[in-house]
């Protein structure tokens, strides 16, 4: 029972951060119907962005999360204007096919910027120690990390509800062609979300690599999101953040009672099984829309 | 069956005589007394999404060999009713018999596969596909070998592919598409693409053809084809048509019976004069002018 | 006005008008292209067959992409996997069960199949994106129990497989007659593709791809076809593994990663969507891009400083993407679509439409 609480609490704040990292596949998903498969890699970049303010150059730690913010909206604002316009209005194949390269682009880039090792923080920027309530032992750094996801969540929720961007951004994932006939700038729309999102990840990238060290590792973070926004439904904010938790106690859970049965890495399967169940069941995830097709 | 792979036996066209053939042996009718016969009955059905009541309580049924016209204002459920019968939605209540047999819960493609073959409203054409191809695609169930035969294309396969396209030719023939018969249908004119949907679901061997706005956004001129192409599927090949349309000249003019959808209810049914004179259905639909 | 038709051919019957090659330059040319493959490795020399050989394992297996992919539409982010499982059906049929290369052979296309089909059921409830996610699912469990399973599969260490001896005096062992039975097997296997893509099937995949509602109303059980899609699609990936992993006589589960699976799906659109010569174009391009990348890693070594190993293994992912993307960024459409394009202005010649 301890361990099954224990397990819980420790997945709720793992998981905080797989919602932050399916948050920022679904804000692109929602407005351009391009599944951004990079975004894996946007972590590594975003991680390696602050490794290199705080321990290679020693920027303080608030300047570097700005370089980091402004590096990852630098990086969308590329991506989507060299790579992902041309492709607007091509084969359905063409902007996925070109998405996963750039996952592998970006690894590349990840691979000569850490020049293929493993880098830790050395001091972490986020408070270290532990709080302990009876037999559960919670990091600090777990705690804040979450609390920094969920206020990162909410405002990019109040984003889309209180501004007139957000409305527009709204409005383009009901419909492109009738979001431009109403006056709305899709295509800047597209540049938007493709920021917004690479500013999400490369923060949850920092944070990734706070907990677990910057390398190249963390881009299995980012694949196991993919699960939670499947899970969830690729097109809700909501499916997001409830199957992000879910998907980190279920990791939780697996590495409590699964792993000691299974040999190998089976925090990267389980989710895996468990989405290709899920989406037996119910084929368009918790939240996902259903549309009704019509003829 | 024709063996059309003897020298004697091939022609250019055989002016809808492959086609009549099929269809010939699967006719649901003979003689003139099974004419006055429902083929298909559609009894109580009721369809809703949510809240919205699509389909309201509604039974029709389509005699041995008429053209039935279903009209109504817009969203009063007329391709809903279609989309129910070729078993795209699936109604709530009530029940629909083809020759007496229930395929209320059959899948779309066994309902196809029985002869209630169907146009779209917003055509649907297999885009990739060329005229010829989205043709002998229509003859999918009635092509006889396997996918291995068709890999390993055995000789017989080979006739077999000769057939079916001699079967889509003839319909080109029929439809007056020969000058397009090549291109990629993705790239017609949406007249041509509509009569590429009819040639489709005819290569199907229709026992009844629902027709889903088939004249909608065309000129005269081209209605006129369309209408004459009706006539003649019905006359000719003698399948019963079921026909949404909204030009109301043209179901006047072509319609044996008329059934009137408004709001998922059924309103009225009767013969163009009896319809021209109902009161509810001039309220609902036809307006006074 | 069929414009793909060259000038002056008629047909006089239905046999004529549903033929590949219609004219004899056209036949003459595909004898002599043949005919060249045949020929080519006398020509070449070791270093010319150890690029030819892969290109045809690649192509069958590319093949099979194309019939998944490019015809049923059913994004497929595993390809690989289902390549890896082709070759170690061979490894563990020789080890365990001392079947011979031959017996091996369509055993490692059916059990490719079998896995296929299962991983491919889903595809009678999903569609689009969800469907390629199970797919990626579909890569992450096959990986995970290959590398796992250590009793059968020896794990992360690989196992060894053998080529086929001698049969009717022909000695497989020598890479030569090696290649010559790799050939001759992607010759078979285009051929098959080519027939399945003009008949009953493949014309149900392409109206699968292009409108799955409509396909379904008009008579074509598109489960069903998804899921044969899938099933055929996976043979070709097991017998392109059987042949590419016997050719190395050594198969080991880190050549199949996810970057794998995803540059085949990447060469595939390279290659063009949707046709047969789209699918051998791409696994050319990607044999010989793969070729340029080892020829030109020591000058980028020195580039990016050092011949540090983490250089090379970045550099190819670099190089591999960025010939995707550009390419798709100004041909979306792949080499088949360019190549129609040459050939139609070319039979237009002095019009140009």
């Amino acid at each position: 029972m301890e361990e099954i609480i224990k397990s819980i609490v420790l997945g709720i704040c793992s998981g905080g951060i797989y919602a932050l990292i399916a948050v920022s596949y679904v804000v692109i998903y929602k407005s351009t119907r391009v599944f951004p498969f990079s975004q894996a890699a946007v972590l590594i970049i975003g991680a390696y962005i602050m490794w290199y303010c705080t321990i290679a150059w020693h920027i303080p730690i608030w300047l570097g999360f700005v370089i980091t913010c402004a590096g990852g909206a630098i990086l969308g604002m590329f991506v989507e204007r060299a790579f992902m316009r041309p492709l607007v209005g091509q084969p359905i194949l063409a902007p996925i096919v070109v998405t996963l390269s750039l996952m592998l682009f970006l690894r590349g880039v990840g691979i000569l910027m850490g020049k293929g090792d493993v880098q830790g923080f050395g001091e972490s920027f986020l408070p270290v120690g532990a709080w302990q309530f009876g037999f559960l032992h919670l990091p600090k750094i777990q705690i804040y990390a979450f609390l920094l996801c969920a206020v990162i969540i909410a405002a990019l929720i109040l984003f889309y509800q209180k501004t007139r961007t957000g409305l527009g951004m709204r409005v383009v994932h009901e419909d492109h062609v009738v979001a431009q006939n109403l006056g709305i700038n899709v295509k800047r729309i597209f540049q938007y979300s493709w920021i917004i999102s690479c500013i999400i990840a490369s923060i949850a990238g920092m944070l990734l690599g706070n907990i677990q060290g910057v390398g190249l590792a963390l881009d299995a973070n980012g694949i196991v999101a993919i699960a939670a926004v499947l899970f969830g439904g690729l097109e809700s904010f909501s499916g997001a953040i409830v199957a992000g938790l879910t998907i980190g106690i279920l990791q939780m859970l697996t590495i409590a009672y699964i792993a000691p049965l299974l040999p190998g890495e089976t925090t990267m399967m389980v989710p895996f099984v468990f989405l290709l169940l899920v989406l037996f069941i119910k084929p368009y995830g918790l939240f996902g829309l259903v549309r009704i097709e019509r003829l | 069956m024709r063996d059309i792979t003897k020298k004697r036996e091939q022609r250019y066209s055989y002016g809808l005589a492959l086609l009549r053939e099929c269809i010939e042996k699967k006719r649901l009718w003979t003689n003139n007394e099974d004419e006055k016969k429902a083929v298909l009955r559609v009894e109580n059905i009721d369809l809703s999404f949510g809240d919205l009541r699509a389909l309201n309580n509604v039974s029709v049924d389509v005699r041995g060999h008429e053209i039935l016209a279903i009209i109504g204002p817009n969203g009063a459920g007329k391709t809903s009713l279609l989309n129910v019968i070729s078993g795209f939605y699936r109604a709530q209540r009530g029940d629909i018999y083809f020759n007496e047999e229930k395929i209320t819960r059959f899948s779309s493609h066994k309902i196809a596969e029985r002869g209630i073959c169907r146009t779209f409203q917003n055509i649907a054409l297999y885009s990739g596909l060329t005229v010829t191809d989205n043709i002998i695609a229509g003859r999918h169930p009635h092509i006889n070998y396997n996918f291995l035969t068709g890999m390993i294309y055995f000789p017989w396969a080979n006739r077999e592919e000769a057939y079916q396209r001699a079967i889509a030719e003839d319909i080109i023939d029929f439809l007056e598409l020969e000058h397009v018969r090549g291109s990629v249908v993705g790239m017609l004119a949406y007249g041509l693409r509509k009569r590429v949907e009819l040639g489709r679901a005819l290569a199907l061997e229709p026992r009844i053809l629902l027709l889903d706005e088939p004249m909608a956004g065309m000129n005269v001129d081209e209605k006129e084809d369309m209408a004459r192409f009706i006539i003649d599927i019905n006359e000719f090949l003698k399948i019963p048509i079921v026909l949404i349309e909204h030009d109301m000249g043209v179901v006047m003019d072509i319609a044996d019976r008329i059934f009137v959808l408004d709001f998922g209810n059924p309103i009225a049914e009767g013969s163009p004069e009896e319809i021209k004179q109902n009161q509810k259905v001039i309220s609902a639909y036809l307006g006074t002018g | 006005m069929n414009i793909n038709r060259p000038c002056g051919t008629f047909d006089r019957n239905y046999f004529q008008a549903k033929e590949l090659y219609r004219t004899p330059l056209r036949k003459t040319l595909l004898a002599l292209f043949i005919i060249a493959m045949y020929v080519i490795p006398f020509v070449v020399g070791e270093y010319g067959i150890s690029i030819l050989t892969p290109i045809c394992a690649f192509t069958i297996g590319m093949l099979g992409l194309q019939i998944i992919t490019g015809y049923a539409g059913q994004i497929s982010i595993g390809h690989a996997a289902f390549m890896g499982i082709g070759m170690y059906t061979v490894a563990i049929l020789q080890k365990y069960f001392g079947f011979s290369f031959w017996l091996a052979l369509p055993f490692s296309g059916l059990v490719a199949m079998a896995v296929g089909i299962i991983f491919g059921i889903p595809a009678l409830r999903m569609k689009g994106l969800y469907l390629a996610f199970a797919t990626l699912a579909a890569h992450f469990v096959i990986v995970y129990v290959i590398s796992n399973w250590r009793s059968v599969t020896n794990g992360t260490d690989g196992m060894y497989m053998s080529r086929p001896g001698v049969l009717f005096g022909i000695d497989f062992t020598d890479d030569r007659n090696y290649y010559f039975l790799a050939l001759t097997v992607t010759a078979i296997m285009t051929y098959l593709a080519t027939n399945l893509a003009r008949t009953k099937l493949g014309r149900a995949l392409v109206a699968v791809r292009d409108n799955d509602i409509a396909a379904e109303l008009m008579g074509i059980n598109v489960g069903t076809t998804k899921v044969l899609a899938f099933g055929i699609g996976c043979f070709f990936a097991g017998v392109s593994g059987a042949i590419g992993g016997a050719y190395y006589e050594y198969v080991n589960v880190e050549w199949f990663g996810l970057d794998d699976s995803i540059w085949y799906l990447g060469f595939l659109v390279v290659g063009g969507f949707g046709s047969i010569f789209g699918a051998i174009a791409g696994a050319v391009v990607w044999k010989v891009m793969d070729e340029l990348s080892t020829l030109v890693t020591p000058l980028t070594e020195a580039l990016l400083g050092g011949a540090a190993f983490y250089a090379s293994a970045a550099f190819s992912l670099l190089f591999y993407s960025l010939i995707i993307i550009t390419f798709l960024v100004f041909e979306p459409r792949g080499i088949s679509h360019r190549w129609e394009m040459i050939k139609r202005s070319y039979r237009l010649h002095p019009f140009p439409y």
